[in-house]
């Protein structure tokens, strides 16, 4: 891989970023460094490796072990190198008679207090502590072992994935610095002086009642036993080591898997990962026990109606029973009564062949995925503005923000490792403004400075960044050298003229928003004035009915005040699952081909054709809101999905059970019995990130690889089965690697014309655009121009609509959804994992004053009531929300939040309005009539499944 | 819950009213008429047609000559 440092090394100290170069000699040997290296990192990169304990380079020197000192022509005594910069002429010994009697004789003190159970110790094989005593010559321990020590300091286990042994603690303070400057959480602290001196988490508590937030960073940083895996500890060291690339949410964060044969001994977050510099969080670096749960299905099955038992069979009888299905049904109900359902959580080339297959094999344009359900309004409205449906920047580029807006996105529990990265530059004193419903936990930065709270009511977006523009403009804050540059003058002239009236004011819509007017100008005023304004948003922007006019007030304010084009600003749009931005831009959607190409187009179709050798439907097909409509009415009776649960994620439950119970053949693809597979006549078992090739793309448009660490537990990856489906149905596909796939995606999308899998494996990752004009890919998008007809930047005019789910006296509250950290989407994954300690159910947050108003307590049951349906959550009490706004998660199928969402959704995609539902609440003895349903077909479900001999569900 | 036809009214409906500021009914109806032609499938243009056919009583009035505008065009 090309890399400008060894990742595998550790220089001890960060690199400085300085243009500047300093010379220096350092035992005899010559090197140029940038200015603000430190001594330690720059004898590391001649090779000269300097003793060190407190010291590693993804924290700031620290020079707290001494066992760094080194000797400088001209000056006096022993200095940290850790801590001394490198200067221009300094001679620098590492060794010599008197350092090396220093190191022993600190180390000698370590040791006394160590225990010497090296050869039974989990770090055995890795321990920096064990190197440094080795390194030093340490030979004898003249103190003895019987003096005060720390030897029976008592273990914490509370952690479910990590032991703290604070006997093996040399107070290094790497472990609470990672907490800090790493993390960002601020959750260790060294408690008492001197000898007394240890970690403690928290107020002194255990780690897992403590504000840990388990993301491993300190395990990761810990130079002795003290803080292990317990993988680690049950499995002992690993024998090798695979990169790969997390399979959680759309930060896209590389891993080495470090395996001991086919076994995962533990993920360790790559240094080397362009998104992630080392840094993880608990889902990605720990939370990969489900690829193994006693759950996982891992032989094809069938039946013919969904109230039969299933029937184990083999890949050929399973593969042909579907094609048959398929093919009757077309037989009878025509060309378009099938289509399938691409997933994000499958790689680029699985989501690629599955709608080739859909577009070549069913000879038909039905074909959707679950980024319908959340971001298809970036892909809307970022097209119709900015011309290319993705993100602006890298996630590196937060660093140069002087300002932050946040809007409908909660980096810290959903994007975790980005939300670590947006605090470290929060903290260096870049604003915050956030506009959410609720008061999310960015806010409670420590060490915050500037930081404004919106808290607008739900489903008044729009009307807020309206506002936000209206100051803008007609406070005179606008980039007008920018705008008559980049942008379509008649457009801008239009969008002007509509946001400068009065009914855009921030006063105006003061009682529609709920926020107060001078906050808003207030916001405004602080982003436009910023040298740099980046605006980060997620799904509390696009799951709303006008979620892409939303987008597009979002890309018309960045670029009104300049924010396009260069580091520190942008629009990014925060991606869900890992391969949202994959999945969307391989094709998945019914109207363009991949790389955003519409189906309309002679020239585009003329091309995939030649290739593909089939002719193609110039027609756009069904969504999948419209798939359902047409199960219900007879016309759609076949569908292929996988990896994706649309019997939980997708509103409306009871309609979209009640279209997949019309279906005369449900394919499902997943690693479990979904609640989808519930419905299914043919079950194929997946595979996992870890048991397959390819490659994801992150929401900062970076194609990442994945690698098969372990064989597909059912014997085939994901991509194959589609290969083995398509020759089933007749059209011929034949490939041997996913490899072969990336080369195809490259031959025929423009944006992609320079990837394949040895220029990934050279460079580690891209970014796309990635073709002639940009052979190692676009870290940083429209930097001279926009890809649309003139290569100007588009301002359209952002109406505001309010949404027709409103409060009312029967349904007084309104409902939001959303997502914590340690479960991931539909928690099919997080479930079977450790990480339920977290968070076993879904809890309804709601307002003292609501609960006041109803007699509700504290873990009360309440009953939920909307206009789509009803169903029971416990009560969480809690004053992040404001009064008459009810809060819930959906990660715990029982449930049912989707139950009381509605079908209401995005004018221009069908996105769902997850985030805004009028409900009621009140007291309740029992489960809703949704839950018992629910619960019965679970258990006859489980049943039918055990009695087919596979694995028990849950 | 929408039935097939409930739904291509309410979409369409929907697009006019979020595109009411592109000037005059003439003006939206152009942009519903792009958004229909470039986003629906088949089955539901159809549908459409067959609702103008009939008067299209509950379409928005931009919507309507959207629809209208669209079959035209298909005619030629």
């Amino acid at each position: 891989m090309l890399q400008h440092f060894d990742p595998n090394k550790d220089y001890g100290t960060p690199a400085s970023l300085s243009e500047k170069l300093v010379t220096l000699e350092i035992d005899g040997v010559e090197i140029s460094v940038p200015e603000g290296t430190s001594v330690m990192r720059a004898a590391a990169l001649a090779d000269i490796n300097i003793p060190k304990l407190c010291a590693t380079d993804n924290l700031e020197a620290f020079g707290s072990c001494r066992l760094c000192a080194v000797q400088i022509e001209g000056r006096r005594g022993t200095p940290a190198s850790c801590t001394t910069p490198a200067e221009q002429g300094m001679k620098v010994s590492t060794q010599n008679e008197k350092l090396a009697k220093l190191r022993r004789n600190i180390m000698e003190l370590y040791i006394s207090d160590h225990p010497l159970d090296c050869l039974t110790c989990p770090a055995n094989g890795d321990c920096e502590l064990q190197d440094m005593a080795g390194a030093v010559g340490l030979r004898e321990v003249r103190y003895g072992f019987d003096g005060a020590n720390h030897l029976d300091a008592p273990k914490d286990t509370s952690n479910p994935y990590f032991t703290f042994d604070a006997s093996k603690c040399i107070v290094c303070s790497r472990c609470v610095r990672a907490c800090e400057e790493v993390q960002g959480t601020f959750a260790l602290t060294i408690d008492g002086r001197g000898f007394d001196s240890k970690v403690a988490a928290g107020q002194n508590e255990n780690f897992l009642d403590s504000e840990c937030v388990s993301c491993g960073a300190c395990v990761q940083a810990c130079p002795t036993a003290t803080l292990s895996e317990n993988s680690l500890i049950q499995m002992g060291q690993p024998e090798h080591s695979i990169s790969t690339t997390c399979a959680y949410c759309g930060v896209g964060c590389s891993f080495k898997a470090e395996m001991k044969g086919d076994q995962l001994v533990r993920m360790v977050p790559d240094k080397a990962g362009d998104a992630n510099h080392g840094h993880s969080c608990v889902k990605g670096r720990f939370a990969f026990g489900y690829a193994t749960h006693k759950d996982r299905i891992r032989t094809p099955m069938i039946r013919d109606a969904i109230d039969q038992p299933w029937k184990e069979v083999s890949w050929e009888e399973a593969i042909g029973f579907a094609a048959n299905r398929l093919k009757s049904i077309q037989y009878e109900y025509g060309r378009e009564s099938i289509g399938g359902i691409t997933s994000s959580r499958c790689t680029n080339e699985e989501t690629y062949l599955v709608q080739k297959l859909i577009r070549a094999a069913f000879g038909n344009n039905n074909t959707d995925t679950c980024a319908r359900v959340c971001h298809s309004p970036t892909g809307y409205g970022l097209k119709q503005t900015l011309g290319e449906s993705a993100g602006t920047q890298t996630f590196d580029s937060v660093m140069k923000s002087d300002c932050v807006l946040v809007i409908g996105a909660n980096p810290t529990d959903a994007h975790p490792v980005f939300g670590s990265l947006m605090r470290r530059r929060l903290r260096q004193g870049a604003s915050l403004i956030v506009a959410d419903p609720r008061e999310i936990d960015i806010l409670k930065t420590p060490h915050l400075g500037d930081s404004v709270h919106l808290p607008l009511r739900p489903g008044t977006n729009v009307a807020l960044i309206n506002a936000l523009a209206h100051v803008v403009i007609t406070e005179g804050l606008e980039d007008t050298d920018f705008i008559a540059k980049r942008c379509e003058p008649e457009a801008y002239a239009k969008w002007r003229a509509f946001i400068a009236e009065s009914r855009n004011a921030p006063e105006a819509v003061e009682d529609v928003t709920g926020v107060p007017a001078e906050s808003i100008r207030q916001a405004a005023r602080t982003f436009a004035n910023a040298p740099n304004a980046a605006i980060y948003y997620g799904l509390g922007v696009t799951e709303h009915s006008q979620g892409s006019t939303m987008v597009m007030g979002i890309a018309n304010l960045a670029l009104a005040t300049g924010n396009i084009g260069r580091e520190g600003v942008g629009v990014n749009p925060l991606r869900g699952q890992n391969n949202v931005q994959g999945s969307c831009d391989m094709g998945s959607f019914p109207h363009e081909l991949p790389g955003y190409q519409h189906v309309a187009d002679p020239v585009v179709r003329n091309r995939f054709e030649k290739v593909w050798g089939v002719t193609l439907d110039d027609e756009p097909g069904l969504r999948i809101p419209n798939m359902f409509d047409a199960a219900i009415a007879g016309h759609f009776r076949g569908l292929y999905v996988q990896g994706e649960d649309i019997a939980q994620s997708d509103p409306n439950t009871q309609h979209v059970e009640a279209a997949l119970r019309a279906l005369d053949c449900l394919i499902v693809q997943d690693i479990f019995l979904n609640e989808t597979a519930k419905f299914a006549h043919v079950l194929l078992p997946g595979s996992t990130f870890l048991e397959k090739n390819g490659t994801f793309t992150n929401a900062e448009r970076r194609i990442n690889r994945v690698r098969k660490v372990m064989p597909p537990l059912s014997g085939k990856e994901d991509w194959e089965v589609t290969v083995d489906l398509a020759n089933a149905l007749g059209y011929p596909m034949n490939y041997s690697h996913p490899s072969e796939i990336m080369d195809e995606i490259a031959l025929l999308t423009p944006t992609f014309t320079g990837v394949n899998y040895e220029k990934l494996d050279k460079h580690g990752s891209l970014q796309w655009p990635c073709n002639d004009e940009f052979p190692i890919g676009s870290p940083i998008m429209h930097v001279e121009s926009f890809p649309t007809l003139e290569g100007k930047g588009h301002f359209a005019v952002t109406e505001f609509v309010p949404t027709s789910e409103r409060a009312s006296r029967r349904f007084p509250l309104l409902l939001t959804t959303g997502r914590i950290l340690s479960q991931y989407n539909v928690g099919a994954q997080t479930r079977r994992t450790e990480n339920q300690v977290w968070h076993h159910e879904d809890k309804l947050e709601i307002h003292p004053h609501d609960a006041e108003e109803r007699g509700i307590n504290e873990g009360d049951w309440l009953g939920i009531s909307s206009r789509a349906g009803q169903t029971v959550l416990r009560a969480h009490i809690s004053k992040r929300m404001q009064p008459g706004v009810v809060y819930t998660t959906f990660h715990h199928p029982g449930s049912g939040a989707n139950v009381i969402t509605t079908d209401n959704s995005d004018w221009a995609t069908n996105c769902p309005e997850y985030k805004v539902t009028a409900v009621q609440v009140e007291k309740v003895s029992q489960p809703s009539e949704w839950q018992k349903d629910f619960a019965a077909n679970n258990q006859r479900q489980q049943k039918l499944l055990s009695e087919a001999g596979a694995s028990s569900g849950e | 819950m929408h039935n097939e036809q409930e739904r291509i009214i309410s979409m369409i409906n929907q697009i006019a009213e979020n595109n009411i500021s592109a000037g005059d009914e003439s003006a939206v109806a152009t942009i519903v008429a792009g958004h229909v032609k470039k986003f629906w499938p088949r089955r539901m243009k159809n549908m459409l047609k067959d609702y103008i056919e009939q008067g299209g009583p509950a379409l928005h009035p931009a919507a309507l000559q959207a629809g209208k505008q669209l079959f035209e065009e298909s005619k030629a």
